[in-house]
């Protein structure tokens, strides 16, 4: 979709579908402005009418399909599979209205941005109506919008414009939890033989479920809260505010469905569900991953199949992926969810650069399991949460405190509070090389909102607010992120010497055509060029140098060849490349072809963090 | 007609040239005239034909594979020709050549081996000659096998072949599977000849590993080896684990006794002699002989009532360079036992502690390789930084080692090392020999172990 491809000359000026024109001379459009103008013109030819969903009613059975206009031919329900994702918080992206919070008009405005870097889908953090005291995770109504961050009306208009543009959405759905706040937590304390008395798990000790350990270690000692209302405690397996559900009554679950009813019906294409491994609790195991968890899992896949094609559900599992795997259902049908996170895979790859050895990385392949092959797995760098440490041993938390979190606070829960740039200590090559490796090992890349830019982050903020505070998106006022004062920002913009908005922002390196933004924004182009990063098998290629990572993924006639150097040094790899006797491989950053593939181990010398792409044709190119 | 065997003669003729220049041909520089052809074999005849024989050069025996081809050589071969030579009948002149570079001849060699139970040999598998050997030459099968081709031949079972199956029997996870071998007679003792295991494909060796480790840390200013990014302690832990596994499933597997007082006595004669011969030929190591020769009496003065030593069978021959590390951990390689041994000795049960010594030795030799391979003299910094790498992972070794094993290695201290002096006296003669730039590795840890 770019004009700009490389291997020509070089850019100064780039112009591409979406009507974004990218200079490095001052004074053009901003990409804010040029989404302005766009709704505007779309507005004016009257194309496109904003739905009226006042009062939104549960109309289950009649999915409204967004894609309704598309022929079978073109569907696509493996889309999942090749989407580049990205993760934004409305909160944290733009703000339309000055009053120092992102909002969804805001994010609306900056749909051309996202269509121009070339994410596929939205995903957006909880947006509902929320004390705000899990930044958002705390649900108060699951089909209600808080009102800072606009309206339903306002959600659908983004819905569809993102459509407009090729954009999917999904959004998080808290399953296994609500908020204190919630008229249902509220109904239950107050009235246990009432209607929804039974929609949380009450007893009358805190002894029950001893196994299940306790998530947030460093803010609650137990699974229990007692509750002065009601005078019994309550079980949650996050914070005590947030009580977890009762998936033994029925009725909690189809009160779930509903509300899932409730955004499909809107348009969106499909849900994050948050923590789902602990729905269902059982005396004696962990109360992780039961069985009745994943029946109602079947349930809500089995609904969504049933009234709305081509959705997809993403399941949280902070789990090992042989456990995260029963979370995809069936083996060969996978009638659970379609993807799941892959976490253990972002601590590898920062342990494998730090100790410059593949094994990390290589030792979580190779113990990851076969999905079904409707299934995905998402994988990420960095998102709104901590760098979750609890898929490393030990010794390896301990060294990966020492390495990245050398400041107490840069801590979380078993986790590391830092975003991406930081984390690499704003090394460019190692950011490039880490986001080569996101986007090119097996599953969906899941980018967050800013790492395309090289955010920074306030390690000084509490929680995890360090790591979601607002866009940049220009040198101006608040970063160009609101326009309100400056003390009402709902978070300070970053200001420190290294990251501050006034150097690191949208604006500028939109103007420099050697930014992070644009080198991510071709990688992101090349990656889709080629299926076989999001279809393809995956298969480690060893090699001689135990600093290089390089891995083969196929797709039909579609074969990608990845060199990753994890060491700081240059270094020599060969490989054992016989298979592919007689192909000359192609750089595919710059078209480059490489020397043809004999019978001896090819030879490749790589810079320090350096790493290839290269696709294997397999058939003969005609030389000019 | 190549299903006739070659003239002897004619064929010592050529292969006086070729065997000298080969990487495991042992006699280096000495007279290779006498060599004389013991046995020969036509495994296939045909075009090109496969042709296997025995050769004896001063006391040893060398397996050879030949190809035979006519007048046409394909070009991928040429290398590995050895020479000419007619056919009797009519003259006809027909190409020698080593034959494991063919691979459709090596292909023949695949079908040709005995499968062992539960095996399964996939056939018609390009294979690739391993460049790095010493002793051997290795094929690599598609990306699944590697056949070991025995080139010094020594008559009886090879203890690779013997150990590797025994502990294949008991289950181990830290050996790479065998799956069929070759045996042939050698001064009439049947004789492994090749052995095929499973191809550890994404494996790299211990020492290649090691070698990251270090080189991050010296290019560190001053960091300890506990802080640098490359920490290899982890490694050498699991390394620990993985080599105190092995030597519990081999005394599982095979037999194993005891060293008595006597024993040891016996032993310690042995490691004096050993010491002798090396100070007469590198006078460096003098300064270290009295420290060494003490603790060569500390074990040979073992009271009688002391608890008698375990032995079983050992690695015999483990260092990093034996070790593979691969996506499912560490994997021991190389069971053949220390090459410089007859075989008779090296299947004798012996005390794992020496494959202990031998690991830690190579911690040594990793830690200071790039100090013997600079051009100018190593800082004093980089000397402690070495010193303190080699120690937090021979530390590192010893407490896997005891982890999984509930036996600490450093437990019997007088033991440890006798075996580690014997074997810096074997390195300071290798060394002596072959590589006199490296030799400051070994008489550093003669210092070292002399001051302890």
């Amino acid at each position: 979709m770019s004009a700009g491809v490389a291997g020509g000359p070089p850019r100064t000026a780039q112009q591409d579908t979406t009507g974004v024109e990218v200079s490095t001379a001052p004074a053009v459009a901003s990409v804010a402005e040029v989404g302005v103008r766009d709704r505007t013109v779309v507005a004016d030819a009257g194309t496109w009418t904003r739905p009226e969903v006042a009062e939104p009613t549960v109309s289950a059975g009649v999915g409204i399909d967004p894609f309704a206009d598309v022929s079978d031919a073109e569907r696509d329900p493996q889309w999942f599979k090749r989407a580049v994702f990205y993760e934004v918080l409305v909160r944290s992206f733009n703000d339309s209205n000055g009053d120092g919070q992102g909002d969804l008009p805001g994010l609306t405005a900056k749909l051309d941005y996202l269509a121009w870097l070339g994410v596929d889908c939205l995903w957006l953090p909880p947006f509902y109506t929320s004390p705000m005291r899990d930044g958002g995770y705390d649900v108060s109504s699951h089909t209600a919008i808080q009102p800072e961050f606009g309206t339903l009306s306002d959600f659908v208009e983004f819905v569809d414009e993102a459509h407009r543009r090729g954009m999917r959405v999904i959004i998080d759905f808290v399953v296994n939890h609500t908020s204190d706040q919630h008229p249902w937590f509220q109904a239950s304390r107050e009235d246990p033989e009432g209607p929804y008395g039974d929609f949380y798990v009450w007893r009358d000790d805190d002894k029950g479920y001893s196994d299940a350990r306790v998530i947030f270690v460093d803010t609650e000692t137990s699974n229990w809260t007692y509750d002065p209302v009601r005078r019994q405690y309550y079980w949650h397996r996050f914070f005590s505010h947030q009580p977890d559900l009762n998936y033994e009554n029925p009725h909690v679950q189809e009160s779930v469905l509903e509300a899932l009813r409730f955004w499909l019906d809107l348009g969106i294409d499909g849900f994050r569900l948050d923590a789902v491994p602990y729905l269902f609790e059982e005396e004696g195991t962990n109360c992780e991953n039961l069985p009745a968890t994943h029946e109602f899992l079947k349930r809500v896949r089995a609904e969504v199949d049933r009234l709305y094609p081509d959705r997809v559900l993403l399941a949280e599992a902070n789990q090992w992926p042989g456990d995260v795997v029963d979370y995809f259902g069936d083996p060969v049908e996978g009638d659970e969810c379609h993807m799941a996170f892959h976490f253990p895979v972002m601590p590898r790859i920062f342990m494998a650069v730090r100790r410059e050895s593949r094994y990390p990385i290589s030792e979580i392949m190779a113990q990851t399991p076969e999905i079904p092959p409707n299934c995905q797995w998402g994988i990420f760098l960095r998102n709104h949460d901590e760098l979750t440490l609890e898929m490393v041993s030990d010794e390896e938390r301990d060294y990966m405190w020492g390495e990245y979190a050398k400041d107490p606070r840069m801590k979380a829960n078993i986790g590391i509070r830092r975003r991406l740039a930081p984390l690499l200590e704003n090394d460019r090559n190692q950011l490039e090389l880490f986001t080569a490796l996101l986007l090119s090992l097996p599953g969906s890349p899941v980018l967050y909102y800013g790492d395309e830019i090289g955010m920074g982050d306030n390690i000084w903020l509490g929680d995890r607010d360090g790591v979601r505070t607002p866009m940049h998106w220009t040198p101006d006022r608040n970063a160009g992120f609101s326009t309100c004062d400056p003390g009402r920002l709902f978070l300070p913009v970053i200001m420190d010497p290294v990251y501050g908005y006034q150097a690191l922002n949208v604006e500028a390196e939109l103007r420099n055509s050697t930014s992070f933004l644009h080198w991510t924004r071709r990688m992101v182009e090349v990656r889709k060029q080629n299926p076989a990063f999001g279809l393809g098998s995956f298969t480690d290629l060893g090699g001689s140098n135990p600093s290089v990572l390089a891995y083969v993924r196929e797709f039909g006639d579609d074969l990608v060849l990845c060199v990753n150097n994890l060491s700081r040094f240059a270094q020599p790899v060969e490989l054992d490349l016989r298979k592919w006797e007689g192909i000359e491989p192609v750089e595919l950053l710059g078209g480059v072809r490489f020397p043809r593939i004999g019978e001896l181990p090819y030879l490749l010398t790589i810079a320090g963090h350096g790493f290839y792409w290269f696709r294997l044709p397999r058939e003969a190119i005609p030389h000019d | 007609m190549t299903e006739r065997a070659l003239d002897p003669n004619a064929l010592t003729g050529i292969l006086r040239d070729w065997l000298p220049r080969q990487r495991w041909y042992a006699a280096k520089g000495r007279d290779v005239r006498n060599l004389t052809v013991s046995s020969y074999e036509v495994v296939a005849g045909g075009e090109p034909a496969l042709h296997h024989a025995i050769v004896r050069v001063d006391g040893d025996n060398y397996q050879l594979f030949l190809g035979l081809q006519g007048e046409e050589v394909p070009h991928r071969i040429e290398h590995a020709v050895i020479g000419w030579l007619p056919i009797a009948d009519d003259g006809r002149m027909v190409a020698v050549y080593d034959a494991l570079h063919d691979t459709e001849l090596t292909a023949v060699l695949l079908d040709r081996l005995t499968q062992l139970p539960d095996a399964v040999v996939p056939s018609n598998l390009q294979s690739l000659v391993v460049q790095a050997e010493q002793s051997n030459t290795s094929l690599i099968f598609g990306d699944e096998l590697i056949l070991k081709v025995f080139r010094r031949i020594s008559p009886g079972i090879n203890p690779d072949f013997e150990l590797t199956t025994a502990l294949a029997r008991r289950g181990c996870k830290r050996i790479p599977r065998p799956l069929a071998y070759l045996e042939t007679l050698v001064e009439g003792e049947p004789t492994t000849a090749a052995i095929l295991t499973e191809y550890l494909r994404t494996a790299v060796d211990g020492w290649e590993l090691a070698k990251t480790s270090v080189r991050d840390l010296f290019a560190e200013a001053d960091l300890h080896a506990d802080e640098v990014g490359g920490d290899f302690a982890g490694e050498s832990y699991r390394l620990g684990q993985a080599t105190a596994e092995v030597h519990a499933d081999l005394a599982a597997a095979l037999p194993t006794a005891t060293f008595d007082s006597s024993d040891l006595s016996t032993i310690a004669v042995g490691m004096h002699e050993r010491l002798s011969a090396a100070v007469a030929e590198v006078p460096a190591l003098a300064p270290y002989a009295d420290a060494f020769r003490d603790a060569y009496d500390v074990l040979a003065r073992r009271p009688a009532t002391a608890e008698p030593i375990p032995t079983e069978r050992i690695h015999g021959d483990l260092h990093l360079g034996q070790v593979l590390r691969t996506e499912m951990g560490w994997f021991l390689i190389d069971f053949e036992g220390e090459p410089a041994r007859p075989l008779a000795e090296r299947r004798l049960p012996d005390s794992p502690l020496r494959d202990v010594a031998g690991m830690l030795r190579s911690f040594d030799y990793a830690a200071r390789h790039m100090l013997v391979l600079s051009d100018t003299p190593p800082s004093p910094q980089l000397e402690y930084r070495a010193e303190e790498w080699a120690l937090r992972n021979r530390d590192a070794f010893c407490d896997g080692y005891t982890g999984a094993l509930g036996v600490d290695p450093r437990d019997d201290p007088a033991l440890l090392h006798a075996f580690e002096a014997d074997k810096i006296v074997y390195e300071v003669m290798y060394e002596a020999r072959h590589r006199p730039s490296w030799l400051p590795i070994p008489l550093g840890g003669a210092r070292r172990l002399g001051e302890m």
